[in-house]
């Protein structure tokens, strides 16, 4: 009973224990948890076990005897100093089969934080912080007293992070997660393997191999084998709901020589999850076999996904919930089927999930609880619980055909257990009495047996007498009508022959007959396994795949593997004896993926030979970009100024050109003349007046000084003109852009400062400190502002360049200050220099505790809906850095569940102090480089010797490593005093809206595939002219002229109709309003759009009118589609609401494009 | 041919016996073989009583997967190789050694012949770095592999193996630091059963047990505890009284020190994450005390020892 003392004092001294303001510490009585259930129909919950047969439990899994062992940390988050770790590792059991665990035993304690746990070879693999042992206990039944550390180095830099989530594969191999900021350093007898990010580890504790299974995630909770062995994936802080797990596969946060190219997650937009299990078995209806199941702990939901083929990969569908509460401390965070056919859920039961933002020491942390729930399906028969472990081995073998992934799983790892000498002949006796052969059984039965043969060592491990069945037992995966079979043997197949050394050409040519001929996921496959192979004909091998149509994961896998292959085909290529059959598209392919400059010639050749396929050539012209000399980017040039070329594809061409020059500083060409000829419009013209600066073309200059002084210059080509001139950095330019500095003209002088502030800093912080004393408070101040700022030294030079400042409108000083915040840059100095100038009251202070506290009194009195609307507001710019439900900016962590995780003081906190806890993965950088530029941004990557940092902005800047003088930790990249222009009650019911997202209630995540992220048309005179020119349809065009402006519904999915831009094209006629928004078709086929009402609608798909009903069924083609719809508002109030829906039957794969 | 001339570099050279003192601090660095130790403490607990007449103190700062470059300790600046390094220096440093074991090798084995070069060029490094201390220098050769399920044949990786212990033999040569030459004792001298078959297999049998190959098992470190004793020259019975005691006593300041040095959580306590929890960073200071006192108990069984 000792463990119920801290929460009674809880109870009997509640000040003590809301110290904190707005606790939650609920009653733990489990049935007050239960009643919050909303459960799935036709299905029941029941308590398992709790509290105090367990506590904080972390991980779970069964044995073969249907006991169920939890790895449980009461430590956690962090030790304190003289206390003794002594965490458990618990086994509960039913013994009576009646659905609730009567039994308990304590397996190990005096463990620290151990946050997996596996059942196996007489004991338990279990993760102890640095360490992954086996502890067993000499005498059966009894607590363990053996310990054996099977390896040791991992990292443990955050203890929510250290390896976890550990599984037998149906390999039987030993899988387990680390999460993103561990860095692990393991040796094996074949080396050391090094994990410096988050990663899945595949284990073989038989002879101590250990590899890397897929690369990257913040945090993998969750990972589960289907029936084929295919691996999903799910993330505690990613959210993209299920990953389909490619062998190899880099995915988001990974870190390694290929990350320039990652996977992405089946269902962006998606709270984050936890946990992962395939339902499978007699006890669950038909219609939820293979579905999968996963966790939203902050949400506290149960969620259920369904998978459907999607060419190599899968798409997922949520579905209705299995569980869903309010209750504040149910917190599902591990789901596995068990051994009588039910759902088991393991509930942490804490009201404070993380251990960043809340302190280690919260007396909110609840330390004495947990739960285990169990679902079963009213009205259907459980499974009879199987006995395993002392059942025959013909009788384990039969097992193995169970409907039951749980038995046949189980059965696998008896047999294991019992050896190679025992079951291997008993297993080649089965298979030459044709057993596996059997019609009535499924073809997965040859399956399991093969994944049991190499588990236990075969090839090698079998008696000669034995490989003929092996071999029949290979054959007959490989020749299963399944193709779902096939592909997984692939898998296995292929790393049996390959890695074992045997780099004959047969094997390769075998798995590459795959490659070209298999269906997707059979390419897919092959594909990968041929990265194994460390000879060129594999890479010749792979590429066969582009002989059939690729999807996107297909196209990612070749991509890898012909880049893990390039120590291989690379020098066979170079000299001359690989040659890819002379097919120009897989030599494009090749030469794409690995994008060095040793490819630079063979791709001039290649654009020269004309045989490359129109569609390709774009393509092929931006890699010799990446990789070309000063004449390869002549040739470039010449390419963007062609006829034939679209603006857009002109565009990227020369934006490519000038980044090139700026990663590389690849010097410029003999010949520049091409250069004038793209002085039209748009960005590529901007790219190509600030080259002739980067390449300091000195004929040239004398247009770039017309540009900053004609007086027909628009702004923009005046401050592209100066910014080029700047970049000549000598004398002539400096004397000329000094003397502009001080035009009487505010539109000449402004862009003149920010260019001179690259030349002479504290000159240019003087001009800026005089302009801005006359200056009308207009948003251009923000730039000039940030212009010095953001330099080394900026900030500094600024405040005493205002030093006795007055500015004429304190408006001035107030835009001011914005962008000093906006810039991360510490700045005491000058924000007190521009209040001073300003003559604007003493700056912000952190609010006090006591006023976090009344603050957060107010929001229980405040109002969701207005929230949400002050939330909308363009000023706050929320909605430009923060999604949700995967639509909004990706600046900013997504809101979609962050009430259901996050405490409203915390919430208040975050609003006026953002630098006081940041979450994981949204830490910014300030980097400082040779050019005196400071920039602000996230990590998205680093690798190659290019940073890239994402920026407040949203925008992705690469930084060469070697131009970076100084690097460091910047503040929250959200600046402080984004609601300091909002009153009291605004701000409350903001606060009060965040708290309701991801609740039930109107703000609850909605599986619906709602249309969420739109472009809209704003009435501006460039676009109203474009109208003019060509017509209001022009809009569904590809490549149109116009320019969108993103919107977004509300949390419910509607659109406000009145809060979008209208116009009238001609005067008198009807207001109109234009929409658009992008699905993603990666199966062709026909998909259906429910629309709330068709009134006032036309819609197009890409350019094609198409009748708008309330159910539209299209027939979409593969790629990205837009979808334009053009509103006469004359016709129409309702708001606009689009849910994209299947068509039955239909093979469509389609899925919304959220984002910013 | 190779192998007899490995088997050759590799006789145990006469060497004067490795002088502790008292008060002496030993800092021990090196990959996992010291890592584990610190788990067992046999090692640890044989010099401690083969010195009973001195107060010896001992800090282990074995990383696995580590190196002379300090590969395994760079965290965030993995990718850093001063970083790593100074991570590495700077903790030892801080400790204020007397004496220095050093342990290396092992991992930088892999990269085979080609490695050598750089492996030298970073022990070099390492004890540049590490003068400050102006602590004596003990230079351990690494143990041979042995024949397990998980290696099938450990010989070619042993002929790396002593070509990486001659780089450290000529390294202690030249720069007049003790050696601790545990794979020539291991593959030539009194533990190695069988010498010629042995090289082949490795360190077989119960001194230098293994599971894996690789590592030693507690066993192999409680048998081996003798090498060790031997390798620098320390005089001891040939069996100990019960030193159950006093293992217990330092596998708990073990513990307690590695809270200290090398703590959970370190993103938020002192990372770029400690804006959020870097009050908590206090609490780690906390295990200071807790050292001291476990080190004190260590004095107390010490004492019991002497006489």
């Amino acid at each position: 009973m000792r463990q119920f003392i801290p929460i009674l004092l809880l109870v009997l001294l509640p000040s003590a224990a809301f110290g904190q303001a707005k606790a939650i510490v609920p009653d733990p009585d489990p049935e007050l948890e239960r009643k919050t259930f909303v459960v799935a129909p036709g299905f029941e919950v029941n308590l398992y076990a709790a509290d105090p047969l367990l506590a904080k439990p972390i991980q779970m899994n069964f044995d073969p005897q249907g006991r169920l062992w939890i790895a449980s940390s009461e430590i956690y988050p962090q030790i304190k100093p003289g206390e003794k770790a002594n965490d458990k590792i618990i086994i509960l059991e039913d013994t009576d089969n009646d659905g609730k665990a009567d039994k308990t035993t304590v397996f190990a304690d005096g463990l620290l934080i151990p946050t997996g746990v596996e059942p196996g070879d007489g004991g338990a693999y279990v993760a102890n912080s640095t360490e992954l042992v086996h502890l067993s206990a000499s005498k059966p039944g009894q607590k363990a007293d053996r310990k054996k550390i099977l390896l040791s180095g991992f990292g443990t830099e955050d203890t929510h992070h250290i390896i976890h989530t550990f599984r037998w594969g149906p390999d039987c191999r030993l899988y387990f997660n680390q999460s993103i900021y561990i860095h692990s350093h393991i040796e094996t007898p074949h080396g050391v393997k090094r994990l410096n990010a988050g990663g899945i580890w595949r284990f073989n504790p038989d002879r101590t191999e250990l590899d890397v299974f897929c690369r990257g995630f913040i945090n993998t909770w969750g990972h589960a084998f289907d029936k084929y062995g295919q691996s999903f994936i799910t993330d505690g802080a990613n959210g993209e709901g299920i990953n389909h797990g490619v062998p190899g596969a880099y995915y988001p946060t990974a870190q390694g020589p290929h990350v320039s190219r990652i996977l992405h997650g089946m269902n962006p937009g998606t709270p984050k999850f936890c946990g992962l299990e395939v339902v499978s078995g007699r006890h669950f209806p038909d219609d939820w076999q293979g579905d999968l199941i996963t966790n939203d702990f902050r949400g506290h939901r149960v969620c259920r996904f369904k998978l459907q083929d999607d060419g190599s990969t899968f798409a997922g569908r949520e579905m209705t919930e299995v569980i869903k509460s309010n209750h504040p401390a149910f917190r599902p965070i591990d789901v596995k089927m068990g051994p009588d056919g039910a759902l088991y859920i393991a509930d942490w039961y804490n009201p404070i999930i993380q251990h960043g933002e809340v302190d280690f020491r919260d007396p909110r942390r609840d330390k004495t609880h947990g739960r285990i729930w169990r679902v079963t399906a009213k009205g259907r028969d459980l499974v009879k619980k199987p006995k395993l472990v002392d059942a025959t081995i013909p009788e384990l073998l039969d097992h193995l055909k169970a409907p039951e992934q749980w038995t046949r799983q189980q059965a696998k790892r008896v047999l294991k257990e019992r050896g190679a000498e025992k079951v291997l002949p008993e297993l080649v006796k089965w298979v030459e009495a044709k057993k596996w052969m059997d019609g009535a059984h499924d073809e997965r039965h040859a399956l399991e047996l093969f994944w049991l043969a190499l588990a236990l060592g075969a090839p090698d491990t079998l008696p000669k007498a034995g490989l003929n069945a092996f071999h029949q037992l290979t054959a007959g995966c490989l020749g299963a009508k399944d193709a779902n079979v096939r592909a997984i043997a692939i898998r296995y197949v292929g790393e049996g022959f390959i890695l074992k050394g045997d780099r004959a050409k047969a094997p390769i040519a075998m798995i590459g007959s795959y490659c070209r001929e298999g269906t997707s996921r059979e390419r897919l496959e092959a594909v990968r396994v041929l990265a194994q192979a460390a000879h060129p004909e594999a890479a010749t091998a792979a590429l066969a795949a582009l002989d059939k149509p690729m999807d996107r994961v297909l196209d990612y896998a070749l991509w890898l593997t012909m880049r893990e292959l390039e120590p291989y085909w690379m020098p066979e290529f170079k000299a001359g004896k690989l040659t890819f059959g002379g097919d120009a598209k897989k030599l494009a392919f090749a030469l794409n993926a690995v994008g060095n400059k040793d490819t630079v010639k063979p791709l001039v050749a290649l654009i020269d030979s004309g045989k490359v396929p129109k569609e390709n050539l774009h393509g092929l012209y931006l890699l010799l970009t990446q990789i070309g000399g000063p004449e390869e980017l002549h040739k470039v040039l010449e390419r963007a100024a062609a006829k034939g070329v679209s603006p857009a594809e002109r565009d990227a061409l020369v934006l490519a050109v000038e980044q090139t020059v700026r990663l590389r500083k690849v010097s410029r060409p003999k010949d520049l003349d091409i250069i004038t000829s793209l002085w039209s419009e748009g960005a590529a013209a901007h790219a190509s007046v600030r080259l002739i600066g980067l390449w300091k073309v000195e004929e040239l200059r004398f247009a770039l000084e017309a540009g900053a002084t004609a007086k027909a210059a628009t702004p923009a080509v005046r401050a592209t003109s100066l910014e080029s001139l700047a970049l000549f950095g000598d004398a002539k330019a400096k004397e000329f852009i000094m003397n502009l500095c001080a035009d009487p003209k505010p539109e000449v002088q402004r862009p003149a400062i920010i260019a001179y502030a690259s030349l002479d800093l504290g000159g240019a912080a003087n001009f800026a400190a005089r302009y801005l004393e006359h200056a009308k408070p207009e948003p251009e101040v923000a730039d000039l502002v940030a212009a010095v700022v953001g330099r080394k030294g900026g900030p500094a030079a600024f405040a005493k360049a205002l030093k006795g400042s007055r500015f004429d409108s304190p408006d001035v000083a107030r835009i001011a200050l914005r962008a000093v915040r906006a810039s991360g840059q510490p700045a005491d100095d000058l924000a007190a220099a521009l209040t001073a100038a300003g003559d604007l009251a003493a700056a912000r202070k952190p609010p006090t505790p006591d006023e976090v506290k009344a603050m957060v009194a107010d929001v229980a009195k405040a109002d969701a809906a207005r929230g949400e609307l002050i939330y909308r507001r363009k000023e706050l710019q929320c909605l430009a850095c923060h999604a949700i439900g995967g639509a909004g900016g990706q600046v900013g962590p997504d809101m979609t569940s962050i009430g259901a995780s996050a405490q409203p003081d915390y919430l208040v906190e975050s609003l006026l102090i953002p630098n006081k806890a940041v979450k994981e993965g949204y830490h910014a950088m300030r980097v400082v480089t040779n050019d005196d530029r400071v920039t602000l941004g996230i990590k998205v990557r680093e690798a190659n010797g290019l940073l890239v940092l994402r920026t407040p902005e949203d925008k992705e800047v690469t930084i060469p490593v070697k131009d970076i003088l100084e690097r460091g930790e910047a503040k929250s990249i959200m600046p402080e005093g984004m609601t300091d222009t909002l009153t009291k009650q605004e701000f409350a019911d903001l606060v009060r809206f965040l708290t309701e997202l991801g609740k039930i209630g109107p703000y609850a995540p909605n599986k619906a595939r709602l249309v969420r992220r739109w472009e809209v048309i704003e009435p501006s005179n460039a676009n109203l002219n474009a109208f003019r020119r060509t017509r209001v349809s022009a809009a569904a065009e590809a490549d149109n002229a116009f320019a969108w402006s993103p919107a977004y519904s509300l949390v419910s999915g509607d659109l406000p109709l009145a809060s979008l831009p209208k116009f009238s094209v001609w005067a008198n006629t009807a207001e109109q309003t234009v929409l658009r928004f992008n699905l993603d078709v990666t199966t062709a086929g026909a998909a259906k759009l429910k629309i709330n009402s068709v009134a006032g609608l036309s819609l197009y798909v890409g350019a094609n009118p198409v009748e708008p009903k309330a159910e539209t069924i299209l027939d979409l083609k593969a790629g990205v589609q837009t979808l334009t719809l053009i509103i006469d508002r004359s016709k129409r109030t309702e708001d606009v609401r689009v849910e994209l829906d299947d068509v039955p039957n239909s093979p469509a794969r389609v899925s919304v494009i959220g984002g910013k | 041919m190779f192998l007899s001339a490995v088997l050759a570099l590799a006789q145990p050279t006469a060497q004067k016996p490795f002088e502790f003192k008292d008060g002496d601090r030993i800092v021990w660095i090196g990959n996992t073989l010291v890592e584990r130790e610190q788990r067992y403490g046999y090692w640890e607990t044989a010099l401690l009583a083969a010195n009973a007449d001195k107060k010896i103190t001992v800090r282990n700062l074995g990383w696995s997967g580590d190196t002379v470059h300090a590969e395994a300790r760079g965290r965030f600046d993995f990718d850093k190789p001063d970083m790593c390094l100074k991570q590495l220096v700077n903790l030892t440093l801080e400790l204020k050694p007397t004496v220095i074991f050093i342990a290396y090798g092992t991992n930088e084995s892999f990269e085979g012949k080609d490695g050598l070069s750089k492996f030298e060029k970073g022990l070099e490094k390492l004890l540049d770095a590490l003068k400050p201390a102006d602590a004596r220098i003990v230079l351990f050769t690494p143990l041979p592999f042995s024949k397990s399920a998980s290696l099938p044949d450990p010989k070619e990786h042993n002929l790396r193996l002593g070509r990486y212990s001659e780089v450290i033999r000529k390294v202690a040569k030249d720069r007049k630091h003790y050696l601790a030459d545990l794979f020539a004792e291991a593959t030539s001298g009194t533990y190695a059963r069988i010498t010629g078959k042995l090289t082949d297999e490795g360190a077989t049998g119960d001194t230098f047990q293994s599971d894996n190959g690789i590592h030693l098992t507690w066993r192999g470190y409680a048998n081996s505890a003798k090498v060790l004793l031997d390798v620098l020259g320390c005089t001891h019975p040939d069996v100990f009284i019960d030193l159950e005691p006093l293992r217990k006593a330092i596998i708990e300041k073990n513990e307690l020190f590695f809270h200290r040095w090398r703590p959970q959580n370190e993103t938020y306590l002192f990372g770029f994450r400690k804006h959020e929890q870097g009050k908590n960073a206090k609490e780690v200071a906390e295990f200071d005390p807790l050292v001291s006192k476990a080190e004190e108990e260590i004095e107390k069984i010490r004492k019991t020892l002497k006489k």
